[in-house]
């Protein structure tokens, strides 16, 4: 089981220690962003087209970018009672049957989230956001809407693969109550916004 | 069979599903096994449509501006301030604690992180001047509630984007409520005083007060502007009072007024500076920047200058001007562990109201609304009895589940019930939000508590026992708002922002 864990666990650390460093990238430039609609709306009196459609591009991005993280280190919120209480193996077999429900529900929104990104939808421009390329003599393109839904795909695909590894840790757990699992990567601390 | 999908949702919850999924599976799962497959992408694109909101990212910007101010060392200031106010009196840290939680609910709107960064200052702080360790722990956990019913607040953000409110209104409306929480709380403090003979603190803690002239000159310049400023809100209030009883019409530009107050706040501290020693006016003068915050934002959003996002990027724009220049706490590496901090803490949250938006979707598909308002009309028809009972059942799911995943869930459900009846959807929002966040210390599984307790090194068991007389206090002021609409009604209605 630790053969198959291993090889999953490195890839999901590796990838997201990348995207968290998108996401916070994402957040700091949705914040210059915000910033400058308010120098040009309120300063110049010249409201920008762009910022508030790229600020929100960015934030779901972020959010995509984010979420699989949090969802490895047990950041979604539940009512945990049953579990704790119970005794460590109906306990793990709980966890594994939730963890089964949570990839079924991923896999439907693979298959859902990919007609959404690549249909017919997708192939429309945005309304604002464009690759300004005429600044450097080139004619500028427009941004399609493909590339903002695309985030919600991406954050499912990698929660699919943090699911897939969790499922492996709870059956390695199952198995072996001694098991020495592969770090998670997770700070110390507390999530959560409330 | 659309119908169903509530009870089995509940069941997926209580059995300890993570909310997400339960909010996607159970109303996808019944879709399926009713025919409606094609339905299952609307949820899915609804879960887009849901985070792709600009309103909402007020959110990820408070929760980015409070990280900043709690990194910047502003938690240490606002606790000597709070201090050199209330520290001399009968159980004088409890009062600080108190004090300290109503000033950082205005910086960062999270009980977890009030109860984090006052807890790791005051507890030892309380310990080393003799409380017991579980109260000390007791008095952060119920205090810290505040932070999101002062603005600006997460919950409140969710709630008015889940159910299309004003968040301005939202956040006028959570004022009085959080200082009638504090007030009631430092009522108990008083009470437990006189009979545990809790101890006085001194008011200077530091002797010998240091700051910088650069930020002493923007206190300077701050404090004289904040009290012309509410002299002029104070005036106009007159003002707008004499045109509607004498009719008597004074029209004045507010720049004027402003000018001429600003004279006279400059005097105003020169006679109160007399009367004060160096270090007590050293430490209000460091409390001066920080507690700029919630000025900019609610003075931004009231005046009509920001909208709630605009002022939420605004806030933590403020902060780092603060953190870099003014108080230099904080450097540019340290800047991804924050941002990365905010962003994990935002994520989370963001998904699940995208989930949420899907859910509601087919909670209005199923009627689900109207039978559970027939079902609880069916108990009673009196919205006061009603609300006495919405009022338990938010009480026992906020001992069980945090305050933003049960607005998200049960706002959709118990919303529009409750406008029907003619309770004000600001209003409901308030006793939602409220109630829900006391919850945040409630046993068994209130999250402050978790918090208090790692941060203390105390057990969850005696800190759950110890702030019972505190979350009493908390109960009657839920029952206060619920009663008195008056009490949360009054700013948004008084400003505009409400009907």
């Amino acid at each position: 089981m630790l053969t198959l864990l291993r090889p999953v666990a490195w890839m999901n650390t590796w990838l997201l220690r990348t995207m968290r460093q998108l996401a916070w990238m994402a957040l700091a430039l949705m914040v210059v962003v915000i910033l400058a609609q308010v120098f040009f709306r309120y300063i110049l009196n010249n409201a920008l087209p762009w910022p508030d459609e790229a600020a929100r591009f960015l934030m779901l991005w972020m959010t995509a970018f984010m979420a699989p993280s949090a969802m490895r280190w047990g950041g979604f919120v539940s009512i945990d009672m049953l579990p704790r209480a119970l005794p460590r193996v109906p306990g793990l077999l709980l966890a594994l049957g939730f963890l089964c429900a949570a990839l079924l529900v991923l896999i439907v929104a693979i298959s859902q989230g990919y007609n959404h990104a690549f249909g017919f939808g997708g192939k429309f421009n945005s309304s604002s956001l464009r690759v300004p390329l005429d600044w450097i003599g080139f004619e500028s393109v427009r941004v399609k809407l493909r590339y903002m839904y695309l985030s919600l795909f991406v954050c499912v695909v990698m929660m699919t693969s943090v699911t897939v590894e969790m499922i492996i840790r709870t059956l390695a757990q199952l198995l072996n109550p001694d098991v020495q699992l592969p770090p998670d990567d997770a700070p110390l601390g507390v999530l959560g916004a409330d | 069979m659309l119908a169903l999908f509530l009870p089995f949702f509940l069941l997926l919850l209580l059995v300890g599903m993570p909310v997400f999924f339960a909010l996607v599976l159970s109303p996808g799962l019944l879709l399926w096994a009713s025919g409606q497959e094609r339905d299952i992408a609307l949820l899915y694109r609804n879960v887009y449509n849901g985070m792709d909101s600009f309103p909402l990212m007020a959110l990820p910007f408070f929760v980015l501006a409070g990280e900043l101010m709690n990194r910047g060392g502003i938690t240490t200031r606002l606790v000597e301030f709070s201090q050199a106010l209330m520290g001399h009196m009968r159980g004088g840290l409890a009062h600080v604690n108190i004090l300290s939680s109503m000033l950082f609910a205005g910086l960062s709107g999270s009980a977890v992180a009030d109860t984090s960064a006052l807890g790791s200052t005051l507890i030892p702080a309380m310990e080393k001047n003799g409380y017991t360790r579980r109260f000390a722990a007791a008095v952060t956990a119920a205090s810290s509630v505040i932070g999101p019913i002062i603005p600006p607040s997460g919950i409140m953000i969710i709630y008015a984007y889940v159910m299309g409110e004003s968040v301005a209104a939202l956040f006028l409306a959570g004022i009085v409520p959080g200082i009638l929480v504090g007030v009631g709380l430092m009522i108990v403090v008083r009470l437990m005083a006189d009979r545990y003979d809790l101890p006085k603190a001194e008011r200077i803690v530091s002797p010998g007060q240091i700051i910088s002239p650069l930020e002493s000159w923007v206190s300077f310049v701050l404090i004289r502007i904040n009290i012309a400023g509410l002299l002029v809100a104070l005036s106009s209030g007159i003002l707008s009072l004499l045109r509607s009883t004498v009719g008597i019409d004074i029209s004045v530009g507010g720049w004027v007024v402003f000018l001429v107050f600003l004279p006279i706040a400059h005097l105003l501290m020169v006679r109160l500076r007399r009367q004060v020693s160096h270090d007590f006016r050293t430490i209000c003068k460091k409390a001066v920047a920080p507690l700029q915050t919630p000025i900019i934002i609610l003075g931004g959003i009231l005046v009509g200058v920001f909208t709630p996002t605009e002022a939420s990027a605004i806030a933590v724009a403020y902060a780092l001007v603060i953190a870099f220049l003014v108080l230099g706490s904080i450097r540019v590496r340290d800047l991804p562990e924050i941002l990365t901090k905010a962003a994990l803490s935002s994520a989370t949250v963001l998904l699940l109201v995208g989930a949420a938006v899907a859910f509601k979707t087919v909670v209005s598909l199923s009627h689900a609304p109207e039978h559970m308002a027939e079902f609880m009309l069916g108990l009673t028809s009196n919205p006061l009895v009603l609300l006495f009972l919405i009022n338990i059942l938010l009480f026992i799911v906020g001992m069980f589940l945090d305050a933003g995943p049960a607005i998200i869930i049960l706002g959709p459900i118990l919303g529009p019930i409750f406008v029907d009846l003619g309770v004000h959807p600001v209003h409901f929002a308030i006793i939602m939000s409220v109630n829900l966040t006391v919850g945040l210390a409630t046993p068994p599984m209130g999250l402050v508590l978790f918090v208090a307790a790692s941060v203390s090194g105390e057990k969850v068991e005696s800190i759950s026992r110890a702030i019972l007389p505190f979350l009493a206090v908390e109960v009657i002021v839920i029952f206060l708002i619920t009663y008195i609409p008056a009490i949360s009604m009054t700013i948004p209605r008084l400003t505009g922002f409400a009907q």
